[in-house]
């Protein structure tokens, strides 16, 4: 199994570098895989910094993520309220 | 290298030159808590005395930012690094900055990447200091900075150590 989120963007300037580094920082610290995707775009791997910047999410895009992996339950927990509160 | 890595052709260690002219600082006085505290990776940060960015390595650029406030690129070794220029200079949306590269374009160490306009982005009131990161230390053994001094872009300012 695995767990999805999907968070759309409320940030006018976009998911920026600071955020990015802060979301990787917390989905690094999990043991599971994530992919992450924009509005159905190719997914990448969401622990790497320069791909997620790449995604260059803008206000109003839903950003999608899946975890895969050992935690993946508390890690869409605890990624959809960091993205709730950050972005 | 020794002998056994010539042998199996392992690669040399990457280095990174600064990528601005200017008075390197140190970390803590960054005014930004995610460059000061390294979150995003080892940082480097210098205050700069000429609006030019040039490519700190070889390689190939990963992202210009649509506001032209921020550069990633790829060096040929693997190294993955951010120059973001000012802090907070997202709010400019672009004003002050003029992005001279494309995504995925090739470039050598020297290449201009990013001109800006160091008294206007001061007189918006935003601080000028461009933070450099390592984005991805983990795929390396050690990755290591040099003491603020004066940087240009013939300084060394990054020593990087393949993992073995």
């Amino acid at each position: 199994m695995s767990q999805e989120i999907i968070h759309k963007i409320n940030d006018p300037r976009g998911m920026h570098a600071r955020p990015a580094g802060q979301l990787v920082k917390l989905l690094s610290s999990f043991e599971s895989k994530v992919q992450m995707s924009v509005a159905g775009g190719a997914a990448i791997d969401g622990k790497r910094l320069l791909l997620v910047m790449k995604l260059a999410a803008s206000q109003g895009d839903e950003l999608k993520l899946v975890f895969d992996g050992p935690d993946e339950e508390k890690a869409a927990l605890d990624t959809a309220e960091f993205l709730k509160a950050n972005m | 290298m020794s002998f056994l890595g010539k042998l199996f052709g392992s690669k040399p260690d990457p280095v990174l030159y600064s990528p601005v002219k200017g008075e390197a600082i140190l970390n803590d006085q960054i005014p930004d808590p995610t460059f000061a505290e390294g979150i995003l990776g080892p940082t480097f940060a210098v205050d700069p005395k000429e609006g030019l960015i040039k490519a700190p390595c070889d390689g190939t650029i990963t992202q210009i930012f649509r506001t032209g406030h921020a550069v990633t690129l790829t060096s040929k070794d693997g190294v993955e690094i951010l120059i973001h220029v000012g802090i907070n200079t997202v709010d400019l949306k672009g004003e002050g900055f003029k992005p001279l590269v494309k995504d995925n374009e090739e470039v050598k160490k020297g290449s201009p990447l990013i001109e800006f306009d160091i008294d206007l982005i001061k007189e918006k009131g935003f601080s000028t200091i461009v933070p450099i990161v390592v984005c991805n230390p983990t795929d390396f053994e050690s990755v290591t900075f040099i003491k603020p001094s004066t940087v240009d872009n013939q300084s060394q300012i990054c020593t990087i150590k393949n993992k073995k």
